[in-house]
């Protein structure tokens, strides 16, 4: 697949880094994403995201925990992790 | 609108016991209780209620109040949402918007109508008001932005708006910054300062904490109150907090999920189960509780809880129903969905039937939904349709169809045919023939050619009898509906006859609607009588079902029935009788009135009789425009441009054509007197024809076109236009093609019994005539239309055309001296030439505008009336609902034209001249 066409396509995962480390349990509220505690005392939730609606539902998830959202960027779905390109 | 749910958003929350005193805070919103929005943007817990209600508290006094509302996602759409500003706006200024209310239940609420209404009543108010929209982030959205935007540009400066949101919302604040219009209070501002925070757990919590231990927990918290809240908790009645303050300093959690966890694990383990199982309410109160936990005690759980300050904020002043603290309820869900995942189900399922019986389907059905429990929620839903059809909450209805799956819908005939009508309330016609196929699936062919639904047949389930035995005819109806919508005239018809022979005995409703889609598709279709017949009945049915606003709106559509079939008294008639049925009305006034006058405007200005024509414009005008159907601005326009143009002022006239544009909502009639047809007349009457040719060209009108009713007015229009371009520049081709379609025009119109449109054709054939020379063969047709005029005292068609007609008239008269009719004619030509002389006796002329050098603009008009009163500047400019600034410009404009330079020179003027009498009593 060229550059231009996978530009074209809606993403289909995303990573979410925020402010803090969260408990396991908020994977399920934020749609069964995988939660990671990293090193540098953020987490990320990262996973399959169906659409922008879905996408914007979580990002309002985080606001309303008052959480600080630091990054969001485009992710291979489940499976790859590496990003291809920034949010 | 179950009423302790209103109450619960109207609840000004009450002060907490002991705050901090943050007096930074107070000064920066100070300068609040003057601007014109106050905005606290800040996410959850930041303490936005708490700050809000201090500060009004503060500002307290008796010459001020407060409308409060806290908002909810379900109060999105705009019909809901405006309501509810009104009704929060009622608890500050009692009774403010009444009669505007009820417009918002329309089909296609007119926002700025209703909006211009209210925002009136509150420029009468002697009271400042603060209108305070608590959580505005739920409902904020473009839906939104242009109802608020209009409220915020025209609020008068002593109503002030106050938003509390976790999220900047669709406003122009960069505008209202700039013009130091908004006061900000954003998250830094909120955020607890180390003495601040040290105020509040050591003075008000009462802990004994070390300038250290402030400062770590400043630190840790950043001054987010509500982390401040849960650590105050965990450190009451706890000996070791410095050992506490260090664990929670050297932890990386997230500190909700941290401070949260203390707090639940200090909990009673009775305690933390009724957290646990509570969370999933929007809103609490102890027999729900109880109900949902399965233990009594709840409303003891729940003071407790209050008195704990365990985030319960409490909804009314009774203590009976809270909520907990939005932050703390997400918390307490996840806890929730981690420890007790298959309770979950369960804890819906009993809120649900708790709410059911308790008379409140809206919650009932959500947490229905949630529970998975769609049989019952389809079931629920069912029942709670018809009172949603009532109040025309269509919306909601509309919303909850994404909700049931189309199987589950299937086997509910009623439901089905529900979410037809709320998908057709809101202009979706996808789907609709599907469930309507479905619905009738279950109908048994009955004796004779009726229908009857099966008696509980295999699968079919239905809660609401009552709803099913009207369905034959109802489901008719929809038919007959699609059948409009889709342009099919016949099955329109045969649809609504069988929706009429099937409906259920006492369905008055039904057969109403059925009668008045009839009376479309005949309207449509050009057969005038038919369509009058059968809107007739619909009224006839209305009115048993007492329906009445819905009556007057009906008799418009009968007026101009009549009006086009040329009988004005008729029409006349039928305002009249409907003006009748609302003056029986007491304590209100009946919606729809205001559009009677407009009729009976236009009626009297067919007969010349302008003075009456103002007054009635007038008085239309004295009851606002919220008294009439939400056509009523625009209706209200193209009137008073026709007396306009009456009178001569064809710039005036042209003025409020557009605005009528401006202002046009389309309804389910067909719009057979589109306002650019109207206005290319004027611009003809001007020998602006090349402009109305554009006109023409766009609507792809010619003279060679196929003739149809509903396009037979913007014909004649051409006509016109065809002939003002002859008589300015000779083109014969011109001439010709007006004089083809006319004599095409003329016996469709007769065969369609539209002796009003008859009349028009026939006076335009006699003026080709004329302007080609040929004056003997201009009569024919003159006397023709004479002789259809007179009965009905038709006097604007001739007077209209000016000196042409004026001589063919003249040429009548020599021909039949004793006819009286023609002799009225030429005296009204005297009369407009006359009102371009002076004014002998003082009397006011028609018009007095046209003794000016430069006429006054309808525009100018209205603002020369408001300097003639006590109102300053800045109040009529408010009251126009213009800046100041184009007021100034107007008013300059007004001293040039009466060649004055002072505004009690202007006053003075104005009264010589007659715009003005020397004392008004409005």
């Amino acid at each position: 697949m060229s550059q231009t066409a996978k530009r074209q396509q809606a993403p289909g995962g995303y990573r979410l880094r925020v402010g803090g480390h969260l408990d396991q349990r908020w994977s399920a509220w934020f749609d069964d994403l995988t939660l990671t505690r990293e090193s540098d005392g953020t987490t990320s939730l990262s996973g399959a995201v169906t659409d922008q609606a879905e996408l914007h539902g979580l990002l309002m998830k985080i606001r309303d925990l008052g959480i600080t959202l630091i990054s969001v960027d485009v992710i291979d779905p489940p499976d790859k992790a590496t990003p291809i390109t920034s949010g | 609108m179950a009423t302790s749910l209103v109450q619960t958003k109207l609840y000004v929350p009450r002060l907490r016991r002991s705050l901090v005193a943050r007096p930074r805070l107070s000064g920066r919103l100070s300068r609040g209780s003057d601007a014109r929005l106050t905005l606290i943007s800040a996410p959850a817990g930041f303490g936005k209620t708490t700050l809000l209600t201090a500060w009004l508290a503060a500002i307290a006094t008796e010459n001020r109040s407060v409308a409060w509302l806290s908002l909810d996602e379900s109060d999105r759409q705009p019909a809901t949402f405006w309501t509810y500003v009104i009704t929060a706006l009622q608890a500050a200024v009692p009774g403010i918007g009444a009669d505007a209310l009820p417009l918002l239940q329309s089909a296609q609420p007119p926002i700025e109508t209703v909006l211009a209404a209210v925002l009136n009543e509150l420029a009468a108010t002697p009271n400042d008001v603060d209108l305070v929209l608590d959580d505005y982030h739920l409902v904020d959205g473009p839906d939104l932005r242009d109802g608020m935007t209009f409220l915020l540009e025209h609020l008068p400066p002593h109503v002030h708006l106050v938003i509390s949101s976790r999220v900047d919302p669709l406003l122009p604040l960069a505008r209202l910054r700039a013009r130091g219009e908004l006061v900000e209070v954003r998250a830094a501002d909120l955020r607890f300062t180390p003495d601040e925070v040290a105020t509040y757990l050591n003075d008000v919590i009462g802990l004994d904490l070390t300038p250290d231990d402030i400062v770590t927990l400043e630190g840790r918290t950043e001054g987010w109150i509500a982390a401040l809240q849960l650590a105050a908790i965990s450190m009451q009645g706890r000996t070791d907090i410095g050992g506490f303050i260090a664990g929670f300093a050297g932890d990386d959690r997230y500190i909700v999920d941290y401070l949260v966890e203390e707090v639940l694990a200090r909990q009673t383990e009775q305690v933390r189960t009724f957290l646990l199982r509570t969370c999933l309410l929007d809103r609490l109160n102890g027999p729900l509780c109880d109900a949902v936990t399965g233990e009594p005690g709840g409303r003891a759980t729940l003071e407790a809880l209050d008195r704990a300050n365990l985030f319960l904020v409490p909804l009314d002043d009774s203590r009976h129903w809270y909520r907990y603290h939005h932050l703390f309820a997400d918390m307490l869900q996840a806890h929730l969905g981690d420890e007790r995942p298959d309770e979950v189900t369960d804890l819906h399922r009993r809120a649900s039937r708790w709410y059911d019986h308790n008379g409140q389907p809206a919650p009932a059905i959500r947490h229905a939904v949630a529970a998975g429990d769609i049989e019952r929620a389809a079931d629920l839903i069912e029942l709670a349709i018809p009172e949603l059809q009532r109040n025309r909450q269509e919306a909601t209805i509309r919303g909850w169809l994404d909700a049931v799956p189309y199987e589950v819908v299937r086997m509910r005939p009623v439901l089905a045919v529900g979410f037809v009508a709320a998908l057709m309330a809101g202009n979706e016609f996808e789907g609709v023939e599907a469930r309507l196929r479905d619905a009738e699936r279950w109908l048994e062919p009955a004796v004779g050619d009726g229908k009857e639904p099966h008696a509980r047949s295999e699968g079919m389930v239905v809660v609401d009898e009552r709803e099913l035995s009207r369905l034959p005819g109802v489901i008719e109806m929809y038919w007959a509906a699609l059948a409009l919508v889709g342009g099919d005239v016949p099955a329109t018809l045969r649809h609504a006859q069988l929706a009429i022979d099937r409906a259920d005995d006492e369905d008055d409703v039904t057969r109403a609607g059925a009668s008045a889609i009839s009376g479309l598709a005949f309207w449509g279709s050009g057969d005038l009588e038919a369509a009058h017949r059968a809107y007739s009945s619909c009224v006839e049915r209305l009115q048993r079902a007492g329906h009445l606003s819905d009556v007057l709106g009906c008799s418009i559509t009968l007026a101009d029935i009549r009006t086009t079939q040329g009988r004005l008294s008729d029409a006349r008639r039928t305002f009249e009788r409907a003006l009748q049925l609302a003056a029986e009305v007491t304590g209100t006034v009946l919606r729809g009135t205001a559009d009677m006058y407009v009729g009976m405007s236009q009626i009297a200005g067919e007969r010349g009789d302008l003075h009456t024509a103002t007054q009635h414009l007038a008085r239309s005008q004295e009851l606002g425009e919220h008294t009439g159907m939400p056509q009523n601005p625009y209706r209200w326009r193209v009137a008073m441009a026709r007396v306009r143009e009456s009178q001569g002022d064809l710039a005036g006239a042209l003025t409020l054509l557009d605005d009528a544009q401006r202002v046009y909502l389309g309804d389910f009639l067909p719009n057979v007197r589109p306002v650019p047809a109207l206005r290319a007349r004027v611009l003809a009457a001007q020998g602006r024809w090349r402009e109305a040719l554009d006109w023409a060209r766009e609507q792809g009108l010619s003279a060679d076109d196929t003739l149809t009713y509903v396009r037979e007015f913007a014909h004649i229009t051409l006509a016109k236009v065809l002939l003002a371009r002859y008589a300015s520049d000779g083109d014969k081709s011109s001439l010709n093609d007006a004089s083809r379609l006319l004599a095409r025009l003329r016996p469709a119109a007769v065969a369609g019994g539209r002796a009003g449109s008859v009349i028009e054709i026939l006076v335009l054939e006699s003026l080709t005539h004329q302007v080609g020379g040929d004056i003997p063969r201009a009569l024919g047709p003159l006397v023709e239309a004479l002789t259809l005029a007179e009965p009905e005292g038709y006097v604007r068609v001739f007077v209209g055309e000016g000196p042409p007609m004026k001589s063919l008239l003249k040429a009548v008269i020599s021909r039949q001296a004793g006819w009286d009719y023609v002799r009225r004619l030429l005296a009204a030509f005297a009369d407009d030439d006359r009102t371009a002389q002076t004014a002998t006796l003082g009397e006011p002329a028609t018009n007095p505008s046209r003794r000016l050098v430069e006429p006054l603009s309808e525009r100018e008009l209205d603002v020369l009336r408001l300097l003639a009163t006590d109102l300053d500047g800045p109040d009529i400019a408010r009251q126009l609902f213009v800046s100041v600034n184009t007021m100034r410009t107007h008013t300059r404009s007004i001293y040039a034209k009466l060649g004055v330079n002072s505004r009690r020179a202007a006053v003075s003027r104005a009264e010589e001249l007659g715009f003005v009498s020397r004392s008004r009593d409005r």
